[in-house]
């Protein structure tokens, strides 16, 4: 009788047990408490350098904000990727923290590959409790916005009295039924980096910053070798549907929300003669090899290729450290986007990164005002000083970028990073996120020859069309 | 009120005594044997009961029995339950809603499923997914089992040779795929080289083994080669469990190899065979990380031409957080390996009888 009592008794614990662990993560309270204990520290720490803080800052217009904040000492839990090889992450939550002693960032690192999918899933459901998350591209924008996991910032943008036009309009991409739900930190835009000892080599001339797609293309085909053995590439295309296909939305008039894809034919038909002509690599291969962006340009075979401004830094510091072979790479250069006949220099494509608060978060003040520092006048420093692109792009910003050690000295790479026209390569639509598969799917289509390019753009045409059409 | 209770009991064991002798003359009236075993288990249970009640037991010894038995089972059967079962139940439902994963779910009747034919890429990953079924299975059966019989010999260095041919198996998906794209690599792999040198292909000519029509050919290969090695183990297994003496018999009988295979090997490894047609069928309509691995290029996103069923559904789960549309492709895709089976099964049990 007794075995038969332990017997139940055994049971009824493992079923508690079970379920006990599937339900709240009691972990929450243990942080809590820390912090409580820590308070009274950090709430000493926050008096002494107010003042600092309050001098340091009273330029600025938040000058109002910083007397207002008593010092609570306040933990922020801050969504990021890649900790380890991005400096800027803990440049910034090292420069924040500095200048707002009570409070503290806990960065937690989601990894960069499926970074939007995670937070995504993380968000999903009450059990959240990330209260800053970074926005790393408009597809996952669009989807977090769409499942209400973000909060509207208009009220505290107002309140803050933030001028949106410092952002050169790019504010008005991602804007979604009239509200603004994140705020961008970092915008990387797209430019042509050239390898000049093979322009010196083949006595070309270098590429300018006022280039129409046919002096490009023209130009790739001069400086080309098809030689086999001693083989030099034109130009190269990464696999990326950015790197050729948007090509034709630097005209201002077009744009990939639009349903309708005839304007990119011009393009693919010149990526895919070249190819044909042996002038740049071919996609299958690149695709088959995975063969990455940075390695073809580094292994100087590559004479031009069209690339986002982060892979400013990353030539920097890798040169510098070894790992790209200088002989090779060493003397590179940048010029801006070629551009469509009759239509301004300097149109190219952006990348934004940003900054969200969440719904559920319980400090939503401090939050934003995490967000608004990181995308503000400060944050833009931190940014540049790690050789990164704010979104709060200016002289002083630009200054920075081009006087740091390793960067081209002639003036012409200089003068590549003030931009004209930005359009965000995917800018905010409801259904982004499947428009932006399928346009994917059908340039991986027409640049593996698997369809012609009429055929890809008609298929392109009906699918978005029916997307569209729900 | 002792004997109140007991009087209680009593009544009741001679209330249960009274319908059980009922029972017992229904069961010899009965003629229908169906009904006379349910009969017969009605029965059994009073006599439980009865037994319980005269030894004062709050259960019977059998349901104390069945207690015992279930919390064995529970540790593992709540973690089914728990990550497996109610999930799978809940996508049923799914499958008839519309949810985002945050918001209310709504219910939409069937829109999910009139959704499905006019879905390109639906269409596509099922094409796909089927070719692949179709062209994979018996392949592989073929190959493991021809590899099983050379094996079974008693040839120099088996134990190393059938070591080589399980390696595939055991070997991580993403280091062979990467070998793979080498050797297949449109422009400067080995065996396009070969096809250009030895076979004289004109090189515009020269497949593209991972795009096109070409690459569900390549992911058939590339399957038969990773999988070919695991089921070989299970027909030798097999094999060994034929009696040589039917060998013997045969080889008395005048038989050559083939009749040998034809009328000894092959009806007895019919279980066997059942047993590996069904695994393989379920595994490759499941396919998803060979597809993604060998076709995905540089992004891991699948054109067309080789998307298959399992990515669409992830596809439309976590990147367009459709989850009822998602799931009622997971039922297509159920709906299909479920009745393939039972087909298989049927055409088994056909056999057997």
């Amino acid at each position: 009788m007794k075995k038969k009592v332990v017997s139940v008794l055994l049971t009824a614990a493992m079923l508690t047990g079970l379920l006990a662990g599937c339900g709240s993560n009691g972990g929450d309270t243990q942080p809590a408490a820390d912090n409580a204990a820590d308070n009274t520290q950090t709430e000493a720490a926050a008096d002494t350098t107010q003042t600092e803080a309050a001098q340091t800052e009273a330029p600025a217009d938040n000058a109002a904000d910083t007397s207002a904040d008593t010092g609570e000492a306040v933990t922020l839990k801050w969504a990021i990727w890649d900790k380890d090889t991005t400096p800027y992450w803990q440049a910034l939550k090292d420069a924040y923290e500095a200048a707002n002693p009570n409070v503290t960032l806990e960065m937690v690192d989601l990894g960069s590959a499926d970074y939007m999918t995670v937070l995504a899933t993380e968000l999903s459901g009450s059990g959240s409790d990330f209260d800053v998350v970074t926005i790393k591209d408009v597809p996952g924008y669009a989807t977090l916005v769409s499942k209400n996991t973000l909060e509207p910032l208009d009220s505290y943008i107002s309140a803050a009295g933030i001028d949106l036009s410092q952002y050169g309009g790019v504010d008005k991409q991602i804007t979604v039924n009239g509200s603004l739900y994140e705020l961008p930190f970092r915008n990387d835009f797209w430019v042509v980096f050239y390898n000049k000892d093979i322009f010196d080599a083949a006595g070309v001339a270098y590429p300018t910053n006022d280039m129409t797609f046919d002096e490009y293309d023209a130009l790739a085909r001069q400086v080309a070798d098809p030689t086999f053995g001693s083989q030099i590439y034109g130009t190269h295309y990464h696999t990326w549907r950015s790197a050729v296909q948007l090509f034709g939305v630097l005209d201002g008039q077009h744009s990939i929300l639009d349903g309708e894809y005839d304007f990119f034919k011009p393009y693919y038909e010149m990526v895919l003669n070249e190819e044909n002509d042996q002038i740049c690599r071919n996609y299958a291969d690149l695709s088959a090899e995975g063969l990455h962006y940075s390695a073809a340009f580094s292994g100087g075979d590559v004479a031009m290729m069209n690339m986002g401004s982060w892979f400013i830094s990353t030539l920097i510091s890798n040169i510098q450290s070894g790992e790209y072979d200088a002989s090779l790479c060493g003397n590179w250069g940048m010029v801006k986007y070629p551009h469509a006949e009759g239509v301004e220099a300097g149109s190219t494509l952006g990348t934004i990164t940003g900054l969200s608060v969440t719904s559920v978060s319980d400090n939503k003040d401090e939050a934003f005002k995490f967000v608004e520092w990181v995308s503000g006048a400060e944050g833009a420093k931190v940014m540049a000083e790690t050789g990164n692109f704010p979104a709060l792009m200016n002289d002083e910003v630009a200054g920075i970028i081009s006087s740091l050690e390793g960067f081209p000295t002639d003036a012409e790479s200089k003068e590549a990073l003030s931009v004209s026209n930005l359009y965000l390569e995917v800018p905010y639509a409801e259904n982004v996120s499947e428009i932006n598969d399928i346009l994917d799917t059908y340039h991986k289509s027409i640049m593996n020859q698997e369809m012609t390019i009429d055929e890809g753009i008609a298929k392109m045409n009906e699918e978005v069309g029916k997307v569209l059409g729900q | 009120m002792v004997i109140n209770m007991d009087e209680k009991k009593a009544a009741q064991v001679e209330k249960l005594e009274k319908e059980s002798a009922d029972l017992m003359q229904k069961i010899r009236e009965e003629t229908e044997i169906k009904k006379k075993r349910k009969l017969i288990a009605e029965r059994e249970k009073k006599q439980r009961k009865i037994t319980a009640l005269r030894n004062n037991r709050l259960i019977s010894r059998e349901a104390k029995r069945d207690l015992v038995a279930y919390s064995f089972i529970a540790p593992n059967f709540i973690g089914f339950a728990v990550f497996t079962l109610i999930p799978i139940v809940f996508a049923f439902v799914l499958a008839f809603m519309e949810w985002d994963g945050s918001n209310a779910i709504t219910f939409v009747g069937l829109k999910n499923f009139v959704k499905l034919p006019s879905d390109t890429f639906f269409v596509a990953a099922l094409k796909n997914t089927i070719i692949y079924v179709v062209g994979t299975v018996p392949l592989t059966m073929i190959a493991s089992l021809a590899l099983a019989i050379v094996l079974n010999q008693k040839v120099r260095a088996r134990g190393f040779f059938r070591t080589v041919a399980f390696f595939p198996y055991v070997a991580s998906l993403v280091a062979i795929t990467a070998v793979w794209s080498m050797i297949f690599h449109p422009s400067k792999g080995p065996v396009n080289y070969l096809l250009l040198t030895v076979f004289g292909v004109a090189q515009e000519n020269l497949p593209k083994w991972f795009s096109g029509n070409l690459v569900l050919v390549t992911l058939i290969l590339f399957s038969v080669w990773k999988y070919m090695g695991y089921y070989m183990v299970i027909y030798l297994a097999g094999l060994q469990g034929i009696s040589a003496e039917l060998y013997e018999a045969g080889s008395l009988d005048g038989a050559n190899t083939w009749q040998k295979f034809r009328y000894i090997t092959w009806p007895q490894l019919r279980s066997t065979t059942f047993f590996v047609v069904v695994m393989l069928t379920i595994n490759c309509f499941k396919v998803y990380d060979i597809a993604v691995m060998l076709a995905g290029g540089g992004d891991g996103k699948l054109s067309t031409s080789a998307t298959v069923l399992v990515y669409y559904i992830y596809q439309n789960a976590f990147n367009y957080w459709d989850l009822g549309y998602s799931s009622a492709i997971a039922m297509v895709l159920f709906l299909i390996v479920l009745v393939v089976t039972l087909i298989q099964f049927r055409y088994e049990k056909n056999l057997e009888a």
